[in-house]
C-alpha cells in the first residue's frame, strides 16, 4: 500500500519525500478535525457527569 | 521497496525470477500495512486526547473567561444582564487542584464542557446557584482528562481544603468536608440539595463536584463536597479572600 503510493508519486525522491509529508499532514489534519471529535464521544473515556439514563 | 527488488535483480540469483512478490506475499503484506496503520491512527487518537483537546479547551475557555471578566468590569451598574449565564456566571478556584480558575457555565452537556469550563448541573438535578443565597447544592462537573481536563487532580483535594466561587460581586468560600473517591455514574443523589451520602441530613449551602474516575477512563465517578463558610463582597480591586492569597 505505501510502497504503491511512493511509486505513483511524480518526481524524483526529494519530491516524493516531500509529496508524502503532506499527504500526512493532511491525513493528521482531517483526523484531528474530523474523524476524532466524531469518534470520541462514541468511547467511554470522558463522560463526567452523574446522570440517570 | 523498488529500490530492494533492484537490488535484488543486481545481485542476480541464477535462476530467472518472478518480477515483484508473490500475491500471497503482497496481500501479507498489505495487511501488516494495514496494522501499521491502525496502530498509528491509535496512537494519534491518544495524542489528540490528553493534548489537542487541551489545546482547544484551553483556547476557548481563555477567551470566553475574558468576555466574562470585560463584562464584569464595563457594567458596574448592574441592572439586567448583569448575571450574563451565556457567557459564564463566575469563577472556581481550587488552590489544591494548582490548575488557576475555571469557568462556570450552564449545563453539562458534552458541548458546553468540551470547551474547558466547569458547568453547574441542570440535569437531572437542578443545581442551586449560591448567588440565589437560598440553600441547595451547588453540583458542578468537569473534565479529568483532556479538553481542558480542569478536575484532573481532583484526588488532591481532602478534607477541609477550600473551595472558592468567585462571581461579579462575591466570593463564596466552601470547606470541603466530605469526598467518595468512587461511585456509579447512575448515583444521582450525590447531587441532591442535601447530599445525605455526605453525612449531612440538614439544609444548608452545599458544593458537589464530580468527574470521571479512576484516570483515563470513566468507569466511575469522583465526588468532592463542599460548605459554604461564610461570603466575601469584592472590593474594588478584587483582592482575593485569605484562602487564595
Amino acid at each position: 500500500m505505501y510502497g504503491w503510493i511512493w511509486r505513483h508519486l511524480p518526481g524524483n525522491a526529494w519530491v516524493k519525500a516531500f509529496l508524502s509529508l503532506m499527504l500526512v499532514v493532511a491525513v493528521v489534519y482531517v483526523l484531528f478535525q474530523y474523524v476524532f471529535p466524531w469518534a470520541e464521544p462514541l468511547l467511554p473515556f470522558n463522560d463526567v457527569t452523574v446522570d440517570n439514563q | 521497496m523498488a529500490a530492494t527488488t533492484e537490488q535484488e535483480q543486481n545481485i542476480g540469483s541464477p535462476a530467472p525470477r518472478r518480477r515483484g512478490p508473490g500475491r500471497i506475499a503482497m496481500a501479507v503484506s498489505f495487511f501488516g500495512e494495514l496494522l501499521i496503520t491502525a496502530g498509528l491512527v491509535l496512537g494519534l487518537f491518544v495524542v489528540y486526547s490528553l493534548w489537542w483537546t487541551n489545546v482547544v479547551a484551553d483556547r476557548a475557555a481563555d477567551k470566553q473567561a475574558d468576555k466574562v471578566r470585560d463584562a464584569w468590569t464595563e457594567r458596574t451598574t448592574g441592572g439586567p444582564g448583569a448575571l450574563d449565564t451565556k457567557n459564564g456566571i463566575g469563577f472556581l478556584h481550587v488552590p489544591a487542584m494548582r490548575n488557576g480558575e475555571v469557568l462556570v457555565e450552564k449545563g453539562t452537556s458534552t458541548k458546553i464542557l468540551n470547551d474547558g469550563v466547569a458547568g453547574y448541573y441542570t440535569d437531572p438535578v437542578k443545581a442551586t446557584l449560591p448567588t440565589t443565597g437560598k440553600t441547595g447544592n451547588f453540583a458542578l462537573a468537569a473534565h479529568r482528562d483532556g479538553h481542558g481536563a480542569k478536575f484532573h487532580n481532583i484526588d488532591k483535594v481532602k478534607k477541609g481544603d477550600p473551595i472558592v466561587f468567585e462571581t461579579k460581586d462575591a466570593w463564596y468560600v466552601y470547606k470541603v468536608y466530605a469526598v467518595l473517591p468512587e461511585t456509579s455514574k447512575y448515583n444521582v443523589e450525590v447531587l441532591g440539595q442535601v447530599p445525605k451520602e455526605s453525612g449531612k441530613k440538614k439544609a444548608g449551602h452545599y458544593i458537589t463536584l464530580t468527574t470521571c474516575t479512576p484516570v483515563y477512563t470513566s468507569r466511575y465517578r469522583y465526588v468532592v463536597w463542599g460548605e459554604l463558610v461564610r461570603t466575601e463582597k469584592v472590593d474594588s480591586e478584587r483582592t482575593l479572600p485569605k484562602e487564595l492569597r
